[in-house]
């Protein structure tokens, strides 16, 4: 037994130093690469704030995108997670549910927002069908296994007072998932922001396009002033959902 | 009140819960279930309101069918089972008075109580079941700050509000200390009395069961093994519904309960 374990660990440590040099990563040239980034950071302060006011718009246009886009994936991800509930949906729409599911929730936020580019154009709609796309397929995961984890005592309890299936639902099932379900969207939020930032890099809207704008004409300090914003408007929303999730579970 | 034909139940996915059982109760009995774990005493109480989908054999409870019925005649049937349960099953975020309101949840037209409106007629009737198990004063309290035997009389309510002609209970008081056993049995004799209600309860302790039911079924392994009055039951009886020898009570333990 422990020869092997052995074994497997002189395994694993001889497969990762072959990926090491599969993909060429090596300290040395990461170190000779310091200077190169601190001089990046010099050249990027002080921060040029006339800037400003378009990193501000910028951030707004991501924040919308990230709340519409995760408010209407909550509402769309409702039936598929009940569809693809074991203990809610039959076999028959459970099965094909969750494979399709698996299937749309293995592309990125940022793919999706690159074919919804190619489809409707550039701006923030398409960011927020990204959003949608990607949001509705996680979200549905969370719920289902909410669903599937309930106490099926008041289940039992609501189905033999006579109730009709939706009742059941509203009154069995949605009191004990709901505060999770708030919970998850807050937290799908959060990381939506995030995954926003960056969608304008690909034409999908937002703070992202004026990062790469700056970026591009080599603006190093106006770029460091919408860097600046973005990671401020992250900090504010990571913490004000932190706060409401703390008071629903 | 409940009459009960060749009930066979198999649950999945192949355990013979139920053989095969014949039984009448009628209206205003205290039947008491006994029989040990697995003998197949919840998976009875569980499909006379279909909770439990029954291989074989019929269901009837006050004139009505309850096997072979469609959905709406399945709800209608069950608004007339009151059940309690031995995790008392109460919504726990909700208040109390809102569990109550589920009971009659049968009654209330459909879409409107999805948003949570019930008749002023039907709050009614769950405020005085609510006082019935003398808690008025906790109507607007979160269900899980109640103890336990106090969740279980809220239970109760929730089931005096279905206007049910009969009462199913699943070890109603397994979770309950001593004392709090009897006050639970104490209420459920009152209804039984009072409104000449119609109660089926599974009950752990046999010295429960005697003093309360009016009637004993004793199950071991899937079969009715004994069916009569408190006093009829003598030891060699207990000893068929408890003891060790005889036909192999490990049929059926699997699963049942």
């Amino acid at each position: 037994m422990k020869t092997r374990r052995a074994a497997l660990l002189a395994l694993g440590a001889a497969a990762l130093l072959w990926i090491a040099w599969d993909t060429d990563a090596d300290p040395v040239r990461f170190l000779r690469g310091v200077p190169w980034m601190l001089d990046f950071i010099r050249r990027m302060m002080p921060p040029d704030l006339a800037v400003l006011p378009a990193a501000l718009a910028g951030a707004l246009k991501t924040f919308e995108i990230a709340l519409l886009g995760t408010t209407a994936a909550a509402a769309i991800a409702v039936p598929l997670g009940l569809l693809s509930a074991r203990n809610v949906a039959p076999p028959s729409l459970y099965y094909p549910v969750r494979a399709g599911l698996n299937f749309f929730r293995s592309i990125d936020t940022l793919v999706y927002a690159l074919l919804f580019v190619a489809a409707v154009g550039l701006g923030p709609f398409p960011g927020i069908l990204a959003v949608v796309a990607y949001t509705t397929t996680s979200l549905a995961k969370l719920y289902s296994e909410t669903i599937e984890g309930i106490d099926p005592g008041p289940v039992d309890a609501i189905t033999a007072t006579g109730a009709t299936r939706l009742q059941v639902l509203r009154f069995g099932v949605l009191p004990q998932v709901l505060p999770l379900f708030l919970s998850y969207i807050l937290y799908r939020l959060e990381t939506n922001i995030r995954a926003a930032t960056v969608l304008g890099f690909v034409g999908a809207g937002g703070i992202g396009f004026y990062l790469q704008t700056y970026l591009r004409m080599i603006d190093y300090p106006a770029a460091s002033t919408v860097l600046l914003v973005t990671v401020l408007m992250v900090m504010a929303v990571d913490y004000a959902s932190a706060r409401l999730r703390a008071r629903l579970v | 009140m409940i009459e009960v034909q060749g009930l066979r139940v198999v649950l999945p996915p192949a355990t013979v819960a139920l053989y095969s059982v014949d039984l009448v109760i009628h209206p205003g009995e205290f039947v008491m279930i006994i029989g040990r774990s697995g003998a197949g005493k919840t998976t009875f109480l569980r499909s006379i309101n279909r909770l439990v989908e029954p291989t074989a054999g019929t269901v009837r409870v006050a004139g009505r069918a309850v096997t072979g019925a469609d959905p709406a005649e399945l709800r209608q049937a069950r608004r007339q089972i009151g059940m309690i349960f031995q995790q008392f099953n109460l919504v726990r975020r909700a208040s109390v008075l809102e569990n109550v309101l589920a009971g009659r949840l049968g009654y209330v037209p459909p879409l409107p109580s999805l948003v949570g409106h019930f008749p002023v007629r039907d709050r009614a009737v769950a405020r005085e079941c609510l006082a019935q198990v003398g808690l008025s004063e906790f109507a607007d309290r979160r269900a899980d700050t109640l103890s336990g035997g106090e969740q279980q009389r809220v239970a109760i309510a929730r089931a005096l509000a279905q206007a049910p002609s009969v009462i199913l209970g699943d070890e109603p008081t397994a979770s309950l200390d001593p004392q709090l056993t009897g006050s639970i049995m104490g209420i459920l004799r009152r209804i039984n009395q009072e409104r000449r209600l119609t109660l089926v309860v599974s009950q752990h302790q046999l010295e429960t069961a005697l003093e309360f039911g009016t009637r004993i079924i004793g199950f071991r392994a899937g079969r009715v093994r004994f069916d009569g009055p408190p006093a009829r039951v003598t030891p060699a009886v207990v000893e068929a519904i408890y003891g060790d020898g005889g036909d192999g009570g490990g049929d059926g333990e699997s699963g049942a309960q």
